[in-house]
């Protein structure tokens, strides 16, 4: 009895394939390399079931057996952002990007990159570090820290609970970023003060400012905003909305921001406390 | 994973430590004083087509060119003028131009993967930032600072025969249009084009940045009106290079010096 080998790829031959292109890479610093790899075409099958399939079967398509590629998700339905890779050039979470969907659009072959504007761990795997960052640096939380029980917050009228839903479905995945033509990749973190902080800490800020209780940090916020990498650093390409895969209106956020600091300070300037 | 910091440490450059006002003000320089001024500076130019409608000159005298010397008389008759053009003109456009260029070499268009309408928009805006500021340079060191080195035919731009003498720069002789001439006319539409499209892109932008329009509606609102008065100052633009670069200098010469004749003789 002849044993194939259980690393060899089998697909039946009447089962179409799909060609992935995917862009390698072992480690921080190392040089990228492309890999192709055949992926017997499931119905329903995503990136991530493919990327799945790759790694019981890592051989290219030259024959080549490689290793498995290395790849971030979790929740596998839109709303951890952990999966954000490029799509054939496109940011988008790679767990709802079906394939009878991209070749329905007229691919031939499917392309996977990691996002640019964060450094490479490894293969699709990005360090998102510096977002994080961004967030604690603009204080994106609502205080309730104290000794003793202060008690039940401030009431909130429905209207503004419906305008600050859709901004708290942010799961910071950086699409907005990604697409950003004025946010760029910081590999050293000690340029990261300064740098453009890009849509989504816009977003937020305008989230924790409008919450009643998270307002008490809103001066702290617009100063930050204000600086170097603040607001003012948005070029209104707004591509930022167009790739936000929780269709958050970032634009409104951005010009609500300018607002914000607009307001900030002129008060400042004429040294208005309240 | 890197450790990471959380870092607030007060910025050092000048740039940094009034990175809010000098934004602003490169924000507001762009509306007031240089869009302002765009506007009327167009709409005066275009007075050789518009002056067509008003007979200041009857029979074969060229109406437009009559005009546009009246208007030229004008502006050259307000007092103060070289301080007037420094403080109001020459170090706003200065102070646009060298922020504007370095803002936007922090930019990193990306429009071969996100081509949307706006992240053309955005990436003319930049360029159209970068060829107005070598016009500008050109169109003032050539006609204003008399650089005729630079004018093809080496016409001097006078004030008193303000038509002809223009329409010889732009045409690069005294009555033919020349190649050089043809490149110095190309030149002019497409710098006045890309700096019209950059004041109405400007205009629609600045409402954002100082927060005017925030809904959706409000910006599509405002581009609407941005988008009508870039097409009202594209039409003035284009009727003055046109115009100018149509025009037969040795005719307008004619009028200027009637013109002139008629202003110094006493009646």
């Amino acid at each position: 009895m002849t044993t194939a080998s259980p690393t060899m790829p089998q697909p039946a031959a009447r089962q179409r394939t799909v060609r992935f292109r995917i862009e390698r890479c072992d480690g921080p610093g190392k040089p990228a390399r492309w890999e192709n790899f055949d992926v017997p075409l499931e119905p329903g099958s995503n990136v991530i079931s493919c990327l799945q399939w790759i790694a019981a079967h890592p051989v290219t398509v030259e024959g080549v057996k490689t290793t498995p590629i290395v790849w971030d998700s979790a929740c596998l339905e839109e709303v951890c952002g952990a999966c954000t890779m490029l799509v054939n050039g496109r940011v988008r979470q790679s767990c709802t990007a079906l394939i009878e969907n991209i070749l329905a659009d007229g691919a031939s072959e499917i392309t996977l990159q990691p996002m640019s504007k964060f450094p490479v761990v490894r293969d699709l795997a990005v360090d998102r570090a510096r977002f994080f960052n961004d967030l604690k640096r603009a204080k994106g939380w609502v205080p309730i820290d104290g000794v003793y029980n202060q008690g039940a917050g401030p009431g909130e009228t429905p209207d503004a609970q419906a305008e600050r839903y859709v901004l708290s479905t942010c799961m910071t995945c950086g699409c907005c970023l990604e697409a950003c033509p004025q946010y760029h990749k910081e590999e050293d973190s000690a340029d990261w003060n300064g740098a453009f902080v890009g849509a989504a800490i816009l977003s937020q800020v305008r989230y924790f400012n409008e919450h009643p209780t998270g307002s008490i940090l809103k001066k702290d916020r617009l100063d930050f905003l204000s600086g170097p990498g603040g607001v003012n650093d948005c070029g209104n390409s707004q591509n930022c909305v167009k790739v936000c895969p929780k269709e958050i209106p970032l634009t409104e956020s951005i010009a609500a921001i300018g607002r914000a600091v607009t307001i900030h300070q002129i008060k400042k300037f004429f040294g208005v406390k309240r | 994973m890197t450790s990471v910091p959380v870092s607030d440490a007060a910025p050092a450059s000048f740039l940094d430590k009034h990175a809010f006002l000098l934004r602003r003000l490169h924000s507001l320089s762009g509306v007031v004083p240089i869009g302002a001024f765009l506007i009327v500076h167009l709409i005066t130019n275009a007075s050789v087509v518009w002056g067509l409608i008003n007979q200041r000159e009857s029979g074969d005298n060229h109406a437009g060119v009559a005009t546009f010397q009246h208007e030229v008389n004008f502006i050259h008759s307000l007092p103060a003028l070289l301080l007037i053009e420094i403080f109001g003109l020459w170090l706003p456009i200065a102070f646009h131009s060298v922020l504007g260029v370095y803002y936007a070499t922090s930019s990193r268009p990306n429009v071969a993967h996100y081509p949307y309408q706006d992240n053309w928009r955005y990436t003319l805006q930049r360029i159209s930032g970068y060829v107005g500021v070598l016009f500008i340079f050109y169109h003032v060191a050539t006609l204003r600072w008399g650089w005729t080195f630079l004018v093809p035919g080496g016409t001097q731009w006078t004030a008193d025969h303000a038509a002809s003498t223009l329409a010889m720069a732009l045409r690069g002789h005294e009555s033919d249009l020349t190649l050089a001439g043809l490149l110095v006319a190309a030149f002019y539409m497409v710098g006045v084009s890309l700096l019209v499209f950059h004041l109405a892109n400007g205009l629609w932008t600045a409402a954002i940045t100082w927060g005017l329009t925030i809904s959706r509606e409000a910006q599509r609102r405002w581009g609407q009106i941005c988008f009508a008065i870039g097409a009202a100052l594209m039409l003035a633009a284009w009727s003055a290079v046109i115009g100018f670069v149509t025009l037969d200098p040795a005719k307008a010469l004619e009028t200027e010096n009637r013109m002139k004749a008629g202003q110094t003789a006493p009646h």
